[in-house]
């Protein structure tokens, strides 16, 4: 990690914001914004290990920051202001997006609360498992009725 | 003392490095493989720990490129719409494979006789349905007798379990009278030879920790390692040297610490696969063989097949379950295999069926796809896509062209400075019809199945994993590296028996067959060890 990409308070407020952007919440799927799963932190830390990319997330955080242009910043927006500007910003500064988009959509779908809501076990396959319906073996009969389809030679 | 010489050395202990080694060594002979990779150990594979799914776009990426792991070497292929899928560690690529293990049909091996097209083999299918039979024991074959697709077969372990994936989409083939059957898969699905039976993990992709999939580093290895063989990791193998008789006298390697070594040998055979043994002959060159060893007629690394593939995934309204399950092992329709020159191109293709993904991957592939947005719409989005989706890969026969090829690039080398390999390829109008016509009928059997919508991707980018044609076998000298067992023309002891030895691709997964002739080759040796090099 590169010290001097880390993000300060205010910018992980404002990441947040965007990352409740990006997946908002969906109460009547019991699924929390990505912001609101604490994952700032973390997507942030994992973009900077490339520094190139921890700049252009610095970079866009302020942009999007000066683009909203009010007293109580970004975070304050209602959601469709917010994914508006964000819109808006992506149509000229397409990179911001095109890295944290991917970033947030890995962090978020392996988070336990997330994986939960989807009906899943929150644990990784291996140790145990899953088990699978052997299936019906009626439906090859139309199959085995056939006659061969390879070529003799 | 390591480097005394040796029998037999290997290079590559991939499938067929693997199968070759395990067949010799009941000769007794001194048998030594080198491999650049190492052991893997299934414990950290993928599957075992949290953020599982996310190293399959990272240091479990199908690519060589993107892994970056010091074993790998870099490959150039950006000349192709298809990239290379490898893996290089003890077992090769069937670390990564899906363990789906059709045979050939017997007319795969006589394509100039019945379909004008390309060249015979040498060999035919009642040559090699023993070293089959053999195959599926070692490897441990999944499956259901009766199939009339094939000759009559026993294959050693019950189906892999359809799931409710497979029989939804089992019910749309019957739906169209279309052929269907249970895979043949390299899966033990009960205990099988030590190792523990499949519990469904899902990712075979990403390695199997159960140890249920059959890779050579769990099936062939263990017994051939008993039995005498000895296997050096982390040696990767420079170049083969010539002898003074313009025999092979053995191979320069880099040692793990990237120290060249020498080893000598009565035998080199090489199985380091499709673009792994093109490139190590075009890297050793002579006074004798200044275009590369065995390589007087120029056709070493010419003919590149890779399997054009046509994936269509079918969106359902149900869920499927499909994250459970053997990803890539379930079922197979061969309705459109044999040629039937009406459908306006020769040779065919097969269907494989392909489960479904994790929340991750979902995500991932959806939105490489163009079909999961960020904000507003985003839950409703996905909220139709996970676990409701079910695919096909149409895996389409590729013919040879001397155009495809594995030459080395100018400037790319791998991590001890090795020139590394670059690949030429483009479709052929077959394959372009074939892809076609494949990709029509998977969404006529998606949409019999329930499916309500589709989504095409042909060829299949990341779909260069059947590495086929570059070293090919024949009769003729002028028109073949490798003669009828994987001898070389220009060199008498020097063997081949990768899939770089192919003389076509056939509309299936390659591996059985790869293996089935590194055992044909082995008992071919042995019946000829007196008068090998005659
Ligand atoms: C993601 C994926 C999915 C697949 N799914 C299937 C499937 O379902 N069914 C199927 O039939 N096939 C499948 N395959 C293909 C299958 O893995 C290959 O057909 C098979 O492994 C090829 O066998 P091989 O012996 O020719 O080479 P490999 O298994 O590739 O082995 C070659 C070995 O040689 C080593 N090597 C290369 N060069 C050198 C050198 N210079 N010095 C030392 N060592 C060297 C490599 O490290 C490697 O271990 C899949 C492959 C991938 C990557």
């Amino acid at each position: 990690m590169h010290d001097e990409a880390t993000l300060d308070d205010a910018r992980l407020t404002t990441l947040a914001a965007v990352l409740d952007t990006i997946i908002p919440p969906s109460p009547e799927r019991g699924l929390p914004g990505a912001g609101e799963l604490g994952l700032a932190p973390s997507v942030s830390g994992e973009i900077e290990r490339t520094p190139a990319l921890a700049a252009l997330i610095a970079t866009g955080l302020a942009r999007i920051e000066h683009a909203a242009s009010t007293a109580t910043g970004f975070a304050a927006l209602e959601p469709e202001a917010r994914e508006r500007l964000l819109r808006e910003d992506a149509a000229t500064e397409a990179g911001f997006l095109r890295v944290l988009v991917p970033q947030t959509y890995v962090s978020y779908y392996e988070h336990p609360r997330v994986v939960e809501a989807l009906g899943l076990e929150p644990r990784p396959p291996y140790p145990l498992g899953y088990s699978l319906e052997p299936g019906d073996p009626s439906l090859l009969d139309p199959v085995r009725q056939r006659p061969k389809l390879y070529r003799d030679c | 003392m390591a480097n005394d010489p040796v029998d037999i050395l290997i290079v590559g202990a991939g499938a067929s490095g693997a199968a070759l080694a395990w067949s010799l060594s009941d000769t007794r002979m001194n048998i030594l493989c080198l491999e650049q990779g190492g052991w893997m150990d299934p414990a950290q594979y993928p599957s075992t720990g949290a953020g599982w799914e996310r190293r399959r776009f990272s240091d479990f990426s199908l690519s060589p490129n993107s892994r970056g792991r010091r074993d790998d070497y870099p490959i150039n292929d950006s000349e192709s719409p298809i990239s290379v899928s490898n893996f290089n560690a003890v077992g090769g690529g069937t670390i990564l494979y899906a363990g789906h293990f059709p045979r050939f049909h017997p007319s795969d091996f006589k394509v100039k006789t019945l379909d004008g097209v390309a060249d015979d083999w040498p060999i035919d299918y009642t040559t090699l349905e023993p070293y089959y039979a053999q195959n599926d024991q070692m490897m441990g074959v999944a499956g259901l007798a009766g199939d009339p697709a094939y000759p009559p077969k026993e294959p050693p372990l019950p189906p892999v379990p359809l799931g409710k994936l497979g029989e939804t989409l089992a019910r749309g083939f019957n739906t169209l009278g279309w052929h269907w059957w249970p895979s043949d898969s390299a899966i033990a699905t009960r205990e099988h030879a030590g190792r523990a039976r499949c519990i469904n993990l899902g990712p075979c992709l990403t390695g199997c920790a159960q140890g249920a999939k059959g890779s050579t580093d769990v099936t062939y290895w263990p017994a051939a390692i008993r039995r005498g063989v000895a296997l050096r990791t982390h040696c990767r193998v420079r170049e083969i040297t010539l002898g003074p008789d313009g025999m092979a006298n053995g191979v320069l390697y880099h040692d793990a610490a990237g120290a060249l070594q020498r080893q000598a040998a009565e035998v080199v055979v090489l199985a380091c696969n499709g673009v792994g043994t093109p490139r190590l002959l075009l890297n050793s060159r002579s006074k004798q063989f200044p275009d590369g060893l065995a390589n007087r007629n120029g056709l070493v690394g010419k003919n590149l097949m890779l399997h054009p593939y046509a994936m269509v995934s079918g969106s359902f309204p149900e869920r499927l379950e499909g994250y459970k399950g053997p990803t890539g092992c379930m079922l197979i329709s061969q309705e459109f295999y044999e040629t039937d020159a009406s459908r306006g191109f020769l040779r065919g293709y097969s269907f494989e069926g392909v489960r479904g993904d994790g929340p991750v991957s979902t995500a991932i592939l959806s939105m490489a796809a163009g079909e999961l947005p960020w904000g507003a719409e985003h839950h409703d989005s996905y909220e139709a896509l996970f676990d409701r989706g079910a695919s096909f890969v149409g895996i389409c026969e590729d013919l040879p062209e001397t155009h495809n090829c594995v030459t080395l690039d100018p400037e790319l080398v791998d991590a001890d400075g090795i020139p590394a390999p670059k690949i030429q390829y483009r479709l052929s109008e077959n394959s372009e019809k074939m892809l076609a016509h494949a990709v029509a009928r998977a969404e006529e059997v998606l949409g019999a199945a329930g499916a309500t919508r589709t989504r095409v991707q042909a060829p299949l980018p990341p779909a260069g994993w059947h590495l086929m044609g570059t070293a090919r076998m024949g009769t003729d000298p002028e028109r073949s590296i490798v003669n009828e067992w994987g001898r070389c023309h220009d060199v008498s002891n020097l063997f081949i028996v990768d899939g770089s030895i192919f003389v076509t691709s056939a509309g299936v997964n390659p591996t059985n067959t790869i293996q089935a002739l590194a055992l044909y080759i082995a008992d071919t040796m042995k019946q000829n060890l007196a008068n090998l090099f005659d």
